[in-house]
């Protein structure tokens, strides 16, 4: 038994380590001069600076339009999928209608796509929109990936609510929609604030139909970060002062939600997990 | 016309596919009336109930509710209330607003909900329960929440899934009284669902015995006990249930193996039968069906004896601790009136 703790305690550790790495490692590169960071071997006692900070927030190749532009399209595209999400998740577990699980394959299949194959195609239907550089066009599009994503993540949360609690609300006479309001839908707000954190990251953290799709009017931050890699040079410190900060409200969303995350990751693990 | 709170089903049919659940089900509950449901695991009794209550969709016949026909009718629109099996409690809501959430649906001004809310705790005693989260309570407390919201709008008709077989023994055995009580307190027809054939007898006016899908036997608990309608209701209901032995008629007598023994009554034709025997209607004597004591079985203040006739093991229920022992030849005597007898090929009652 203490063997078996011992062994999951250093899996932990080891996985941790490997996983962290990169993060610390961005973190101190953001705190050097360029060229501590090309220093061989590398320096881990050094000078710390906060010139990238400075640089990347109010500089010339400032990221604050960019991270503004990041969090319209996420938000956006975030709000609007779980809008949709939600109800549709609903649907698909718990109604009865013609080719239900036929579209509930659908919803699926779109997710196995590669994405690049379908940039070429996204292109041409925002150009002949005139959507192409624009807050609406990108929403859109993210939507074709994020969506699909919530209402499968959605529909694992709504199939974990007792069937009886609903019926008990309908035999109360609440009927479908104020049965779905009142007392479904506050058993799966874990589940909700899950689903809503995994899509705004993925909006979030979204490169390649950002930097195809998008434009100088509208450009997200991971595409601006882009930017400090050239032909030329890298500007490693300024990328990871820059990555650092597009982490910051991701990492800060994760904290606040932190209970709802892992309570909404163990659903159906135990009996009654991840419910209330 | 009608009392409110009858209820009748007409040849109700339900499928799952291929597989029928539901042979033509025909029922008539009068008002007021405690009516039980009873079966073994599987036999329809809880789909039929959902089929009343309009939860669940059913392939033919009609739910006929105060004389109206209901069969299309929204579960809402019925005016029943339900207790689950799982009490199927709001967790997010307390105690007082689970209770309220029928008032508040059909839009019961504030002040009534609260005192429509403090009556229907107090009837099933959790009044003082009723800022807590469903969570926060045991199960036979959840039982009485679950009870209270059915009452709380004061329904035609209230149907109990199994509503006590989540509790302990001993509460369970309170709480059925409690409930008879409640019911005749507030005289709302009730169908109530249970595989516990104590808890049926005890507490219904009239049973419905289910059997794989169909109605095998109604009436009242006592007609159930003493004249079951076939070998499965005789075999089903008692405990421990009804010894069953393979014998003949022949010339007015019964004959079981080679105990012979006067039938006391005419117009049974010669032939093979099942003998039925209540384990409590036999008793030991000095004459009488031999057989062989193979255990015993103290239950305290009564014992059940489990003797060995022929190759077949027949219980006998004394009241007192046998004078018996293990291994001992003994004798058992039946009066020919607790004789049940049974067709052997349909198993019907003869």
């Amino acid at each position: 038994m203490k063997l078996r703790k011992a062994f999951i305690t250093a899996a932990a550790a080891v996985i941790l380590v490997v996983w962290s790495f990169p993060v610390l490692w961005a973190l101190l590169t953001s705190f050097k001069t360029e060229r501590d960071v090309l220093a061989y071997p590398p320096k881990l006692i050094f000078a710390p600076t906060l010139a990238n900070y400075t640089d990347v927030l109010f500089g010339s190749a400032s990221l604050l339009p960019n991270l503004w532009s990041s969090f319209i399209v996420a938000s956006f595209a975030t709000a609007l999928a779980m809008l949709i999400a939600v109800p549709a998740a609903y649907a698909l577990a718990r109604l009865e209608f013609p080719a239900k699980h036929g579209t509930g394959f659908y919803v699926l299949a779109t997710q196995m796509l590669p994405p690049v194959g379908l940039i070429i195609p996204y292109y041409l239907a925002l150009q002949k929109l005139a959507a192409l550089d624009t807050y609406s066009g990108l929403v859109v599009i993210y939507l074709t990936f994020s969506l699909p994503f919530a209402i499968w993540l959605m529909v694992s949360y709504f199939e974990d609510v007792p069937r009886e609690m609903e019926e008990a609300a309908l035999l109360d006479r609440a009927g479908r929609l104020r049965a779905l309001w009142h007392v479904i839908l506050p058993q799966v707000r874990g589940g909700i604030a899950v689903t809503t954190i995994f899509v705004f990251l993925n909006a979030w953290n979204e490169f390649l139909f950002a930097v195809v799709l998008g434009g100088n009017r509208v450009r997200t931050v991971t595409v601006a970060m882009f930017n400090f890699i050239s032909v030329e040079q890298t500007l490693w410190a300024k990328l990871a002062a820059g990555a650092v900060l597009a982490m910051a409200p991701v990492i800060l969303l994760g904290l606040l939600a932190q209970r709802h995350i892992v309570k909404g990751l163990t659903v159906g693990a135990v009996k009654g997990g991840g419910r209330r | 016309m009608s009392a409110a709170g009858t209820v009748r089903l007409e040849g109700i049919v339900k499928r799952h596919g291929a597989l029928t659940v539901l042979h033509g089900i025909d029922l008539a509950i009068a008002a007021g009336e405690f009516f039980a449901l009873l079966g073994p695991s599987g036999s329809g009794k809880t789909t039929t109930l959902r089929i009343l209550a309009g939860l669940e969709p059913h392939d033919a016949g009609r739910v006929i509710q105060d004389g109206v026909d209901v069969t299309h009718r929204e579960p809402g629109e019925r005016d029943v209330a339900m207790v689950f099996q799982s009490y199927a409690l709001y967790p997010h809501m307390s105690v007082y607003e689970n209770i309220a959430f029928p008032l508040r649906m059909i839009g019961t001004p504030g002040t009534e909900v609260d005192l429509g809310v403090r009556d229907a705790a107090a009837k099933v005693r959790i009044d003082h329960l009723l800022e807590r989260k469903p969570g926060q309570l045991s199960g036979g407390q959840q039982q009485r929440c679950a009870l209270a919201r059915a009452i709380v709008r004061k329904p035609k008709l209230f149907l109990l899934d199994e509503p006590l077989s989540n509790l302990d023994a001993k509460l369970r055995l309170e709480t059925r009284v409690e409930l008879r009580k409640l019911q005749r307190a507030l005289g709302v027809t009730t169908v109530y669902v249970t595989h516990d054939q104590e808890e049926a007898m005890t507490i219904a006016d009239r049973i419905a015995v289910f059997i794989e899908g169909r109605i095998v036997q109604i009436g009242t608990p006592n007609d159930v006990f003493e004249h079951p309608a076939s070998i499965v209701v005789a075999a089903f209901i008692g405990s421990p249930p009804m010894n069953l032995l393979p014998g003949t008629i022949q010339r007015g007598s019964v004959v079981v193996g080679a105990f012979e023994s006067a039938l006391g009554r005419e117009g049974i034709g010669d032939g093979p039968v099942t003998v039925g025997l209540r384990p409590g209607a036999l008793s030991f004597a000095d004459r009488g069906m031999p057989g062989r004591v193979d255990l015993v079985e103290d239950l305290g203040d009564s014992s059940i004896v489990n003797v060995e006739v022929g190759q077949q093991l027949v219980k006998v229920r004394t009241q007192h601790r046998p004078g018996v022992r293990e291994g001992e030849a003994v004798h058992l005597h039946f009066a020919a009136d607790a004789l049940h007898l049974f067709d052997r090929a349909s198993g019907a009652r003869l």
